[in-house]
C-alpha cells in the first residue's frame, strides 16, 4: 500500500486559504473518485471539494473552523501499489487466449 | 460531474428580444423519472458558483434528477444587455418560463410524476422562485427556497453612492450597500455595471412576498447565523395562509454564505422534491 | 539495497531459491524509481523535473519520494509546457548538469519536438563537441491503459529518425532498472521510452548483474522463427512463443531494447539460425521501425531467409480511444497469423 497526500487545491481568483466547514468523509472510509470530501469556505464562497481519486482515507487535516492554506495537506489516501495514475487504468494480467493454431511442415534443411 | 449536459447561449426570443441567457440542461445517468429541477442562483453568483462548485448539481444528478441551470442576466456566462428592461424581475420570470418550456418542462398532470417543474432558489434566486411559483402554479410542483428574504436587501441599495465609488472611490456611507458592492467586486467575472442595472431594475419592481403567494408545497431553508432564519416564519405564515404546505429547516452553525454547501440542505431538498 | 525509496518494495522483496542474493522482486515502477534514486545519489549533477514529478511523485509514481529525499533543487515540478521542459534541459546540459526530464505522456512530446530535434539532438554536432547534451528524456510510452488521446502513442520511429538521438525501451523491471541507470550515465541524449502498460507488472531484478546494457537481448531461444519486439510487445511475444510451442513451433524472442542504434548483429545472428522473422510493434505500419528491422534482416540474411520478413503492427490511423485499443494493438491472434503467413510462404 502507498499513501497519497492531496493538498488544498488552488480555488482560483487568488485565494490563498480556506476554512473547513464540515468533513463529509472520515478516516478509515473508502471513497470513490469525485465523491464529495469536504465543504470549505473562502472569502468569496463556499465550495464542496470532490475526491481526486478513489482510496481509503488515512488522515484528514483541519476540523470545522480551521484555516488551511492552499498547498497544505488536506487529506491523505491509502491506495494499492498497483493503482493507476491520474489517467488510464491498470491492465489486468490475463492468461493468454488464442483462437489461431499454427500448422507447418518444417523442412529441417 | 456525472451525467451528460448541453450548454447553450439561450437564443429563443421573448417578446421580440433575445435575453442572452446561458442555459444548461444536465441529464442524470439514471433518470428517476421525475420532473426537471430548475436552479436559480443568488445575486453576484452564477450557476457554477452557486450550484456546481457547491456540489448541488452532482447531488441532484446522483438522485436521478434532470437539472436546468441558468445564469441570470449580467451573471456567469450570460450576456449583459444594455437595456434596463432585460433585468426587471418580471422580464426574467418570462425568460425563465420560455427556458423551462424549451428544456421540456410541461404543466402538471395528475398522476404523472414527470410533469411539472421543481424549483430551487437561493437568496435572490429564492425571490424569483417565490414569484415564479406564485404566477406559474399550473407548472410548478414544489419549491425549495434557500436563504429567502421577506424584503429585498437590494431595494435599499444606494445606487448613486455605488456609482460614485466606482467613478472616483468616494467611500460608501451605507453599510449594506458597501457590503453588497464589495461582494460583487470580489469576482472578476462579474459585470459590475450589469449588476447595477439589475439593482436599478429591481428597485422599479420591489419584492413584496405578500403580493403574490405560491400555494404549492415549499421548503424554506436558512443558516442559523443568517438573519433570514429569524424572518423565515413570516414567509411560512404567508404560504400557509395561502394554503401551501410549508416546511422549515434551519442549518446549525451556518450563515448566508456557507449554508449553500450544507449536506443537510441538499439532502433535505432532494427528499422534499423526491415525491 | 542502499538508497531505497520505496520501503514497500523492500518489505515485499523476496529472494527465492536459486537466485542470487542481489535479486529482488519489484514492479517496473519500483525498478525505475530505484534507478533514479541511485542516479541522483551517484551523480550530483543529475536533476529530475517535469509535470508533477516533484511533490506528487509523478502520475505513475516513478519519481515518488525523490523530492523529499534529494530536495527541491534536484527534483522539481515544471509548468505545463513541454517546450519549456526540454528547452530548460538544453540550458542545464550546457551548464554541466545531467538533466533527466520527463514528458508526462508520449503525445505531450509533440510540443517539444523543436527543442528535441533542433537543439538537443544536434547541439554536440553544432558545437564541434564543445556542448554535449547528456540528457535522459523519460517518456511514458505506448498504449494499453485505456487512456484518452495523446496517451497511447508510439514515437520510436520519429525519434530514431533524428541523427544525434539514442532511443531505448525496457521490456521488464530488470531491464528498466539497468537500462535507465545506463542511459542516465551516457554523454549523449537518450530517449527512454517506458512501456506504461508494463509499469505494474512485477519481476525479478538482479541489482548487481545487469549484463551488457548495449544492444539487443534474446529473451527466449528458438530455432524456427524469430519474433522481434520491444517495450510492452516483448511480453506479448513471449506469450505467443509459449503458445506456438504447443503447436511444435520453437520461437526465438529478440528484445531489441535499443531502437537507435539497432543491434543489426543480433538480428543477423538470430535470423541466420531461425531463417524466418516477424517484427511486432504498436506503432502504425507505414514507415514504422518494423520496416527498418525488416531491411536490416534482409540485408544480412537474404540468402537464408525462408520468407519475407512479416510485420504485425498497429494500423495507419490515429491511436484510437481506450475502448478500441484491443483492436489496434497487435494481439496474440494477429501475431500468430503473422507467424503462420511466414511458415506457409512458398517461393516462386
Amino acid at each position: 500500500m502507498a499513501e497519497i497526500s492531496f493538498p488544498l487545491p488552488d480555488l482560483g481568483e487568488g485565494l490563498i486559504e480556506a476554512t473547513v466547514l464540515e468533513w463529509l468523509v472520515s478516516p478509515g472510509e473508502q471513497v470513490e473518485r469525485n465523491q464529495p470530501l469536504v465543504e470549505v469556505e473562502t472569502t468569496k464562497s463556499a465550495v464542496e471539494l470532490p475526491s481526486p481519486q478513489a482510496g481509503k482515507v488515512v488522515r484528514i487535516h483541519g476540523g470545522p473552523g480551521d484555516k488551511i492554506n492552499v498547498g497544505e495537506p488536506l487529506i491523505v489516501f491509502e491506495v494499492p501499489d498497483n493503482t493507476a495514475g491520474i489517467v488510464g487504468t491498470v491492465p489486468t494480467e490475463e492468461a493468454p487466449k488464442r483462437r489461431v493454431r499454427l500448422s507447418a511442415v518444417l523442412d529441417e534443411d | 460531474m456525472s451525467g451528460r449536459h448541453t450548454g447553450e447561449q439561450h437564443s429563443h426570443t421573448v417578446e421580440g428580444t433575445d435575453p442572452q441567457l446561458y442555459v444548461e440542461v444536465h441529464e442524470p445517468q439514471n433518470d428517476a423519472g421525475l420532473r426537471p429541477v430548475l436552479l436559480l442562483h443568488g445575486f453576484s453568483s452564477s450557476s457554477k458558483l452557486n450550484w456546481e462548485d457547491t456540489g448541488w448539481l452532482a447531488a441532484l444528478l446522483d438522485a436521478g434528477r434532470r437539472v436546468i441551470t441558468v445564469d441570470l442576466p449580467g451573471h456567469g456566462r450570460s450576456g449583459a444587455p444594455e437595456d434596463m428592461d432585460s433585468y426587471s424581475p418580471s422580464r426574467i420570470r418570462a425568460d425563465l418560463l420560455q427556458i423551462v418550456f424549451d428544456a421540456g418542462a410541461r404543466p402538471l398532470r395528475d398522476g404523472d410524476p414527470s410533469s411539472g417543474l421543481d424549483v430551487i432558489g437561493y437568496s435572490m434566486g429564492s425571490r424569483l422562485a417565490w414569484e415564479f411559483g406564485a404566477t406559474q402554479h399550473e407548472l410548478v410542483h414544489r419549491l425549495v427556497l434557500g436563504g429567502p428574504n421577506v424584503a429585498d436587501p437590494l431595494a435599499d441599495f444606494d445606487l448613486v453612492a455605488a456609482q460614485r465609488y466606482l467613478a472616483d472611490g468616494t467611500p460608501i456611507a451605507d453599510e449594506s450597500t458597501a457590503g453588497l458592492l464589495k461582494m460583487a467586486m470580489l469576482l472578476p467575472s462579474n459585470n459590475i455595471f450589469a449588476l447595477l442595472s439589475l439593482i436599478e431594475a429591481i428597485k422599479t419592481e420591489p419584492y413584496d412576498p405578500a403580493e403574490a403567494v405560491p400555494h404549492m408545497p415549499m421548503l424554506l431553508v436558512a443558516g442559523e447565523k443568517d438573519d433570514r432564519a429569524a424572518s423565515m416564519p413570516e414567509l411560512a405564515a404567508l404560504g400557509a395562509k395561502a394554503g401551501a404546505m410549508v416546511e422549515q429547516l434551519v442549518l446549525p452553525g451556518r450563515n448566508h454564505t456557507n449554508a449553500i454547501t450544507s449536506r443537510a440542505f441538499k439532502q433535505g431538498a432532494i427528499s422534499f422534491l423526491g415525491v | 539495497m542502499s538508497n531505497s525509496i520505496l520501503e514497500s518494495a523492500n518489505a515485499a522483496a523476496s529472494t527465492s531459491a536459486g537466485t542470487p542474493a542481489s535479486t529482488t522482486v519489484m514492479s517496473m515502477q519500483q525498478a525505475l524509481n530505484r534507478a533514479l534514486d541511485e542516479v541522483l545519489a551517484e551523480n550530483p549533477k543529475a536533476v529530475i523535473f517535469g509535470e508533477d514529478c516533484g511533490r506528487l511523485g509523478g502520475v505513475f509514481r516513478i519519481t515518488d519520494g525523490l523530492q523529499a529525499k534529494h530536495g527541491e533543487q534536484r527534483v522539481f515540478d515544471t509548468p505545463l509546457a513541454e517546450s519549456g521542459i526540454l528547452g530548460m534541459s538544453v540550458g542545464l546540459a550546457m551548464a554541466g548538469f545531467h538533466p533527466i526530464p520527463e514528458v508526462q505522456f508520449d503525445g505531450f512530446a509533440y510540443p517539444a519536438i523543436n527543442q528535441i530535434v533542433c537543439q538537443i539532438a544536434r547541439m554536440n554536432y553544432r558545437s564541434r563537441g564543445a556542448l554535449p547534451m547528456p540528457i535522459t528524456l523519460r517518456v511514458p510510452s505506448f498504449g494499453g491503459i485505456r487512456a484518452p488521446e495523446h496517451h497511447g502513442e508510439s514515437l520510436e520511429a520519429l525519434f530514431a529518425h533524428v541523427p544525434g538521438l539514442k532511443v531505448v525501451s525496457p521490456s521488464n523491471p530488470h531491464e528498466a532498472y539497468h537500462l535507465l541507470k545506463h542511459a542516465a550515465t551516457r554523454p549523449d541524449p537518450v530517449i527512454f521510452m517506458e512501456p506504461k502498460s508494463r509499469y505494474w507488472q512485477k519481476g525479478e531484478v538482479d541489482m548487481a548483474d545487469g549484463g551488457t546494457p548495449e544492444g539487443a537481448k534474446v529473451m527466449r531461444e528458438g530455432r524456427h522463427l524469430t519474433l522481434v519486439a520491444w517495450g510492452a510487445m516483448v511480453a506479448r511475444c513471449l506469450q505467443v512463443a509459449e503458445l506456438a510451442a504447443e503447436d511444435g513451433i520453437e520461437i526465438e524472442v529478440l528484445d531489441l531494447r535499443w531502437l537507435k542504434p539497432i543491434d543489426a548483429g543480433a538480428l543477423a545472428a538470430s535470423v541466420r539460425k531461425t531463417r524466418r522473422a516477424v517484427v511486432v510493434h504498436e506503432a502504425p505500419l507505414t514507415s514504422g521501425l518494423g520496416a527498418e528491422v525488416a531491411q536490416l534482416i534482409t540485408q544480412s540474411c537474404f540468402d537464408t531467409l525462408k520468407a519475407p520478413v512479416e510485420r504485425v503492427t498497429g494500423f495507419d490511423v490515429p491511436y484510437p480511444s481506450g475502448d478500441l485499443e484491443d483492436e489496434y494493438i497487435p494481439n496474440i491472434d494477429r501475431i500468430l497469423f503473422g507467424i503462420q503467413r511466414v511458415l506457409e510462404y512458398k517461393r516462386g
